[in-house]
C-alpha cells in the first residue's frame, strides 16, 4: 500500500514539474491536470473523499477544460523570448527545497503524531454548513472578486482611454 | 452590527454593476462613498462601546439552526477598521473625478469595495483559515485593480504581484495546515493554548517562520519586497493609495501582529527577527528611494521604509514600542495615501510622473503643493506633524529598551526620508514654472478636498496627539497585551 502511495506522490511531483517547465502550454496544462488527478486519488486513499471529488472535478476537470479552450482560442503573436535564467533557477530551488525537505521537514513532521479530534469534527455537511459557515461568506467574496476582475480586465475601453 | 463591515461592501459591490447600467457615473460614486461614510460613522460612533464590551458575534441562528459565524471586535481591530474606512472614504472621494477617464466606474468601485470587505473580514475573524480566505478576497480584487489601466506596465506589474502574492499565500496556508495538524483547531485562542500545551518548539518555530515569510511578502518587507515598487506605481493613483495606505498594513502587518501576539506570543527570538527585518527595510528602502526619478516609485520605496518603522516598533514588544508602531501605522496610512493621491493629481494635470520633468508646479497647483508638503514633512518626522510623534515614540521606546543601534538606525532613516522628500518638493514644486505648464490647472474640487482632509488630519493629529493616542491607540495596544505578557515574562526570566 505504501508503495502505491509513494508512486502516486512521485508522479504528482513529476507532473507538477512538467507543468512548470514544459514550454508548450497545452502540454503544460495537461500535465497540471494529470498532477491534479493524482492528488485527487491520494485524497481518496487518505480518507478525504470530498476533497478528492472537488480536486478531480474542479481542478483536473473544469479548470483544465477552461485552460484548453483558452489556449485553442488564443493566437500566438510573435515569438516572445523568455529569460534562460528561469530554466536554471527553478530546478535549483527545487533541489534546495528537496534537501531542506529531507533534512528538516521529515524530522519535524514526524513530531506531529496525529490530528487530535476537536469540536470541529463531524460529517462533511455538518462541518461545512454549521461549523464553517462563515467560510462561505469569504467564498462569496472570492467569487465576486474573480468575476469583477474578469469584467475589469476584459472590459471595452472607453473613448477617453 | 460588526457583520456590517463585511456584508455592506460585499452586497453593494454585488449590485453596483446593475446600478451602473442605469447610471454609469453618478450612482456608483454615491453608493461607494456612502458605504465608506456609513462604515466610518459606525466605527466611530458604535465601535468604542462594542469593543469596550469585548463584542463578539457568537454563533448565529438561521431557521432554528446554529451557524458557525464567529467575529470579534477589540481595540486593535476597531483601530484598523477606522483607518480602513477613513482612508477608504478619502480614496472614494478622490476617485469620483480621477477614475472618470478609466471608464466602467461601477466595476472599479465594486473591486474597491470587495477589497475593503476582504480587509475588514481579515480584521474581524478569529480563525486562521478565515484569515487566509479574506486575505485572498482582498488580494484577488487588488490584482485586478493594479491592472485596471490595462497598459503593458500595469499588466506586467499585476502579474508579478500575483505571482509573489501566491507564493506568500502558499507559505501562509502551509503554516495554517501544520498548526491544524498540531492542535486540531483553527481558532486563534485554541491554537495558542494548544501550542503552549505541546512540547514542539521546532514545529512551532517552523510555523512562525512560514508566517513571517508569507506576511512579510504581503507587507513587502525587505527582502520580500520585489513586487511593491512595480505594483504600486503602475496602479491608478487611488489604488496606489489603497495598497500603500491600507492593504500592506492589513494583510501584512495586522495579520502578522495578530497571529504572532495571539497565537505564538511574541517570544524574544520572534521579536529579534521582526526588529531586524524592520530595520533592514527601513534603511535599505530609504536608500533605494533616493535614486528614484518616478515620483510614485519613490513613494513606493518610502512605503517599504515606513513599514520597517512600524514593524520595528511592534517587534520591539514593549508597550511603548507597540504604541509607537501602531501610531505610525495610522500616520503613515494618512500621509502616504495623501501623497499617492497627489501624485495622481500631478500626473493628471502635467501628464508625467518623472520628477526631472516637473518644475515649479506649486504656482499652478497650490493646494496640491501645500498638501504634498504636509504629507512629506509628516512622513519625514518633522514636528509638530503626526509622523514626528510616532517616530519619536518608537525611538524613545528603543532607547528605553537599550537598543541603541536600532534607535540610531531609526534616526538615520528619518534623515534619509527627509532628504528624498525634499527632492520631491524641489523638483516638482519649487523653482520657476516651465512654459510647458502654461495650461496646467489645479486638480478638480473633490480630488483636492480628499487630499485637504488627509492633510488636515496629519496636522490635527500632530497637535492633539495625546488625545489620539489615549482614544484610539492605547486600546489597540492593550488588546495585544496577552501576547505582550509572554515576552515580558520571558524577558523577566532572563
Amino acid at each position: 500500500m505504501m508503495a502505491v502511495q509513494i508512486g502516486l506522490l512521485c508522479g504528482l511531483v513529476v507532473f507538477s514539474l512538467l507543468a512548470v517547465l514544459l514550454r508548450d502550454i497545452l502540454k503544460a496544462a495537461i500535465s497540471l491536470a494529470v498532477s491534479s488527478l493524482l492528488l485527487g486519488i491520494l485524497f481518496f486513499r487518505m480518507d478525504a473523499p470530498y476533497a478528492g471529488a472537488f480536486e478531480i472535478s474542479v481542478v483536473a476537470g473544469l479548470i483544465t477544460v477552461l485552460f484548453i479552450v483558452t489556449i485553442a482560442l488564443t493566437k500566438a503573436e510573435g515569438d516572445v523570448r523568455e529569460s534562460r535564467l528561469a530554466a536554471w533557477i527553478f530546478p535549483l530551488f527545487f533541489v534546495v527545497f528537496l534537501v531542506i525537505d529531507f533534512l528538516v521537514m521529515r524530522r519535524l513532521l514526524g513530531q506531529i503524531s496525529s490530528v487530535p479530534s476537536s469540536a470541529e469534527a463531524g460529517t462533511f455537511g455538518q462541518v461545512l454548513w454549521k461549523n464553517r459557515t462563515f467560510d462561505l461568506v469569504a467564498q462569496v467574496g472570492v467569487i465576486f472578486a474573480g468575476v469583477f476582475a474578469v469584467l475589469a480586465l476584459f472590459r471595452k475601453r472607453s473613448k477617453h482611454e | 452590527m460588526i457583520f456590517l463591515f463585511i456584508a455592506l461592501p460585499l452586497v453593494v459591490a454585488g449590485i453596483l454593476p446593475l446600478v451602473g447600467k442605469v447610471s454609469p457615473r453618478v450612482l456608483p460614486d454615491i453608493l461607494a462613498n456612502a458605504v465608506f461614510a456609513t462604515l466610518l460613522a459606525v466605527a466611530l460612533l458604535s465601535g468604542p462601546s462594542l469593543a469596550g464590551q469585548g463584542a463578539g458575534l457568537g454563533p448565529l441562528v438561521f431557521l432554528g439552526e446554529p451557524l458557525g459565524v464567529h467575529l470579534a471586535l477589540d481595540g486593535f481591530s476597531l483601530f484598523i477598521l477606522i483607518v480602513v474606512s477613513l482612508v477608504g472614504l478619502c480614496i472614494g472621494l478622490f476617485s469620483v473625478k480621477y477614475m472618470e477617464h478609466y471608464g466602467h466606474k461601477a466595476v472599479y468601485y465594486a473591486l474597491l469595495l470587495i477589497m475593503t470587505a476582504g480587509m475588514n473580514g481579515l480584521v474581524l475573524v478569529t480563525d486562521l483559515f478565515q484569515v487566509y480566505l479574506f486575505l485572498e478576497v482582498a488580494a484577488i480584487a487588488s490584482y485586478a485593480l493594479v491592472a485596471y489601466g490595462l497598459g503593458h506596465d500595469e499588466l506586467e506589474a499585476s502579474f508579478k504581484y500575483l505571482m509573489l502574492s501566491a507564493v506568500a499565500s502558499a507559505f501562509i496556508i502551509i503554516s495554517v495546515t501544520l498548526l491544524f495538524g498540531l492542535t486540531g483547531s483553527l481558532d486563534f485562542a485554541s491554537v495558542g493554548r494548544g501550542l503552549r500545551g505541546l512540547d514542539q518548539p521546532l514545529v512551532s518555530a517552523l510555523c512562525a517562520a512560514l508566517f513571517l515569510v508569507g506576511f512579510g511578502l504581503k507587507a513587502a518587507l525587505i527582502p520580500f519586497h520585489a513586487w511593491l515598487p512595480d505594483a504600486h506605481p503602475s496602479a491608478p493613483a487611488p489604488i496606489s493609495a489603497a495598497l500603500s495606505g491600507l492593504l500592506i498594513k492589513v494583510s501584512g502587518i495586522y495579520a502578522l501582529t495578530r497571529i504572532f501576539f495571539k497565537v505564538f506570543g511574541l517570544t524574544p527570538a520572534l521579536s529579534d527577527a521582526l526588529m531586524i527585518l524592520g530595520v533592514v527595510s527601513m534603511v535599505a528602502a530609504a536608500l533605494l528611494a533616493l535614486g528614484q526619478k518616478d515620483i510614485k516609485r519613490m513613494l513606493a520605496y518610502s512605503s517599504i521604509s515606513q513599514v520597517g518603522y512600524i514593524v520595528l516598533g511592534i517587534g520591539l514588544g514593549t508597550p511603548l514600542g507597540i504604541l509607537g508602531g501602531l501610531f505610525h501605522l495610522l500616520n503613515h496610512a494618512l500621509a502616504k495615501s495623501l501623497l499617492f493621491l497627489n501624485s495622481g493629481s500631478i500626473q493628471m494635470a502635467a501628464g508625467t510622473r518623472n520628477l526631472e520633468e516637473m518644475n515649479g508646479l506649486s504656482r499652478k497647483m497650490p493646494v496640491t503643493a501645500a498638501t504634498t508638503l504636509v504629507g512629506s514633512l509628516s512622513i519625514a518626522g518633522v514636528p509638530p506633524l503626526n509622523g514626528f510623534w510616532s517616530k519619536l515614540i518608537i525611538v524613545v521606546a528603543l532607547v528605553q529598551a537599550k537598543r541603541f543601534g536600532f534607535a540610531l538606525a531609526a534616526i538615520l532613516a528619518s534623515v534619509l526620508t527627509l532628504w528624498y522628500y525634499l527632492i520631491i518638493q524641489r523638483r516638482a514644486f519649487f523653482n520657476k514654472p516651465d512654459a510647458k505648464w502654461r495650461d496646467v490647472r489645479e486638480a478638480p474640487f473633490l480630488m483636492t478636498a480628499a487630499t485637504v482632509v488627509l492633510a488636515l488630519l496629519c496636522i490635527v493629529i500632530g497637535i492633539f496627539f495625546t488625545a489620539t493616542i489615549s482614544t484610539w491607540i492605547e486600546p489597540a495596544r492593550d488588546a495585544l497585551a496577552e501576547g505582550l505578557q509572554v515576552i515580558q515574562s520571558s524577558i523577566g526570566n532572563q
